[in-house]
């Protein structure tokens, strides 16, 4: 594994999230775990684009399948603290914010997508009825509140900013 | 067809023959930011190996270029028609997907994967911090991005920021663009690597990355439901004959020992001195996305990094000096040893693990026995090498079950598409139960290497004794 690998591994390692391939699920959550720690300014070298599930780089996809199949590399390394605070938040946002009745890779799945839609200025104002038509247009099933939901714990967790 | 509202421009090609170009594309040819590919070398170090080697990213891109207008007319033939904008977007990002590359190509790109050998061999329990404040280089598309996006010459002669925007949407893969078509450049039957198996093997002077670009191309055929594009079935043995072809320009030239070995040590010293900010290498991705948005973009090329090694010849850290001096004089590291196996997909323990594992447990020792720095052995891992571009341990159906679920996340896994009649839907080429690569699909090209900077030769062979059972269990 190179350093990039090893810092994957370690972030995701920290989230409680073990790097999986085997099933679409454990690669949507995989992509968009990562997209949110690298907007917690974790910064794992991946850059994201929009494609049909929301944000993805394909680094990290290629990157996901080494470390699946890598013994363990990471086992003399560990992140700086700075980052491993930051993993917290995330974690937190992950899983204690998580709507009871959503499973965890469709809750990443919104939470990563509305991030990107609003921080690269995808949508022209980040008001809610914007942000859901445009989930829409890309066909993500989600309701008024569960966006209102994301939109709400990703400001509380500073990954957005709160409206003056 | 195109039209030319003044006398048509064309460049004289060693590979494709004459690419004829409208004034627009002739525009972007002739910016300032076009022309630095003209300084930036394909192979990378592949010339200190093969010394006509010598060709140019700006070369490579008009090639792909070519292609593209070959592949967009073959498409047309077939029935499927694109709108004139569609049309010169996808000639323009074929011309422009080359635009970010860094000096030397994938050498300086690539310097955040440096295994450095101090950071790699066993603490012996003792953890260390990886600090992620430093944001990683990014690859050449994120910086083509941001170069078509930010420099002006480009824009104007693009006609605007918008379109500028489209065009790097599609040669970065991006939702905005029509993926299928997307992927003509960056895919498995894709021009890129169309153009540069053809340029790298002639420039090189080996005949391994010939194939037969003009029946492929003669055969493409498109799913006028999908816009699907592929090949007829009667063009299959040339599709195989392209994916082997990959496989053997990866062995004999990409992977050339002496090649490699001059890469590493540039990468190597590149890593060391951007990590201590020295010689201007910028010191994270950031900096390299400013600085390429600036003027300053016209030097970054490989005379930039022949500038770092130059001034490196006198650092004060001799292992550095050393380095400088192995690149500089062509004084290519030794080879001490070399690993290469075809495992199955997801095979966890062979013979590679086991060298792997020895060079982490077993150099540190090694070092102090010998009195070598660390810093002086480079341990090299190959990318793994797939022949078809699917994911690692993923069987047939199981891609058909994703494809059909309609989602992104697994869409890098895009593989050579047959089309068996006429009237049916395109084929996978490994779904294909007479074609070769059913066999090849299964399994990866896996490859590292173990060198030594050092002229002494009692020394190498010494070290070459001590690692040769390297790769065996003890």
């Amino acid at each position: 594994m190179d350093r990039q690998q090893i810092g994957l591994k370690l972030a995701m390692d920290s989230l409680g999230i073990p790097v999986q391939m085997g099933t679409f699920e454990d690669r949507l959550v995989l992509q968009k775990a990562v997209y949110l720690a690298e907007a917690a300014e974790v910064a794992l070298g991946y850059h994201f684009r929009w494609y049909l599930r929301g944000p993805y780089c394909s680094l990290l996809a290629s990157d996901g399948f080494s470390v699946e199949t890598s013994q363990d590399e990471a086992d003399q390394w560990t992140l700086d603290g700075d980052s491993l605070e930051n993993l917290r938040g995330i974690q937190s946002l992950m899983q204690k914010s998580r709507p009871a009745d959503m499973e965890l890779a469709p809750w990443l799945e919104l939470l990563a997508s509305v991030h990107f839609l609003v921080s690269r200025k995808q949508v022209a104002h980040d008001d809610i009825h914007e942000i859901l038509s445009t989930l829409e247009k890309y066909n993500k099933r989600y309701d008024k509140p569960q966006v209102q939901r994301a939109l709400r714990r990703l400001r509380k967790h500073g990954l957005l900013r709160v409206p003056a | 067809m195109v039209s030319f509202a003044s006398p048509p421009k064309f460049v004289v090609d060693s590979i494709h023959g004459d690419i004829h170009l409208t004034p627009e594309e002739w525009g972007v040819v002739n910016t300032a930011s076009f022309q630095r590919l003209r300084h930036i070398k394909q192979l990378g170090m592949g010339h200190f190996t093969y010394p006509n080697a010598t060709h140019t990213r700006f070369a490579h891109s008009l090639g792909v270029f070519g292609i593209m207008v070959k592949v967009l007319d073959a498409v047309e033939r077939c029935g499927f028609s694109l709108s004139a904008e569609k049309r010169e977007n996808l000639r323009l990002a074929a011309l422009l997907h080359d635009i970010g590359h860094y000096p030397y190509s994938h050498v300086m790109e690539t310097i955040d994967s440096v295994l450095l050998t101090e950071e790699f061999i066993s603490s012996g329990g003792e953890k260390r911090t990886l600090d992620t404040k430093t944001t990683r280089y990014p690859g050449h598309e994120e910086v083509g991005r941001q170069i078509v996006t930010s420099q002006q010459d480009l824009i104007s002669a693009i006609g605007g920021a918008e379109r500028a925007k489209a065009i790097a949407d599609i040669f970065t893969r991006d939702e905005a663009a029509d993926p299928q078509f997307s992927k003509l450049i960056h895919g498995s039957l894709d021009m890129d690597r169309l153009d540069y198996l053809l340029r790298d093997s002639r420039a090189a002077g080996v005949p391994y990355g010939s194939i037969d670009i003009h029946y492929l191309l003669n055969n493409v055929r498109v799913d006028p439901n999908t816009g699907v594009v592929g090949v007829s079935k009667k063009a299959l043995p040339a599709a195989e004959q392209f994916l082997l072809a990959r496989y053997f320009m990866h062995r004999a030239v990409y992977y050339h020992k002496t090649t490699v070995a001059m890469e590493e040590t540039c990468r190597q010293l590149l890593r060391r001195v951007r990590d201590k900010g020295k010689y201007g290498v910028p010191q994270n991705g950031q900096k390299v996305l400013d600085r390429v948005a600036t003027e300053s973009l016209g030097g970054f090329t490989d005379a930039f990094v022949d500038g770092v090694m130059r001034q490196a010849l006198v650092d004060d850290d001799e292992n550095v000096k050393k380095l400088a001096q192995a690149f500089v004089n062509r004084r290519p590291p030794k080879l001490l040893k070399e690993v290469s196996i075809l495992p199955e997909r997801g095979e966890l323990y062979h013979p590679l693990a086991t060298f792997k594992m020895n060079c982490q447990h077993r150099l540190g020792n090694l070092c102090e026995e010998k009195r070598i720095s660390p810093t002086l052995f480079l341990f090299w891992e190959a990318k793994p090498f797939d022949f078809e571009v699917r994911g690692p341990s993923f069987g047939t159906e199981e891609v058909k079950k994703i494809v059909a679920e309609g989602e992104g996340v697994f869409q890098e896994e895009e593989s050579i598409k047959v089309f068996v009649d006429d009237s049916g839907e395109p084929k996978s080429i490994m779904d294909i139960d007479d074609s070769i690569m059913q066999a090849c699909a299964g399994r990866r090209f896996l490859l590292a290497r173990l060198y030594v900077v050092s002229e002494e030769k009692n020394l190498v062979d010494d070290l070459r004794k001590e690692v040769s059972m390297w790769d065996q269990s003890s």
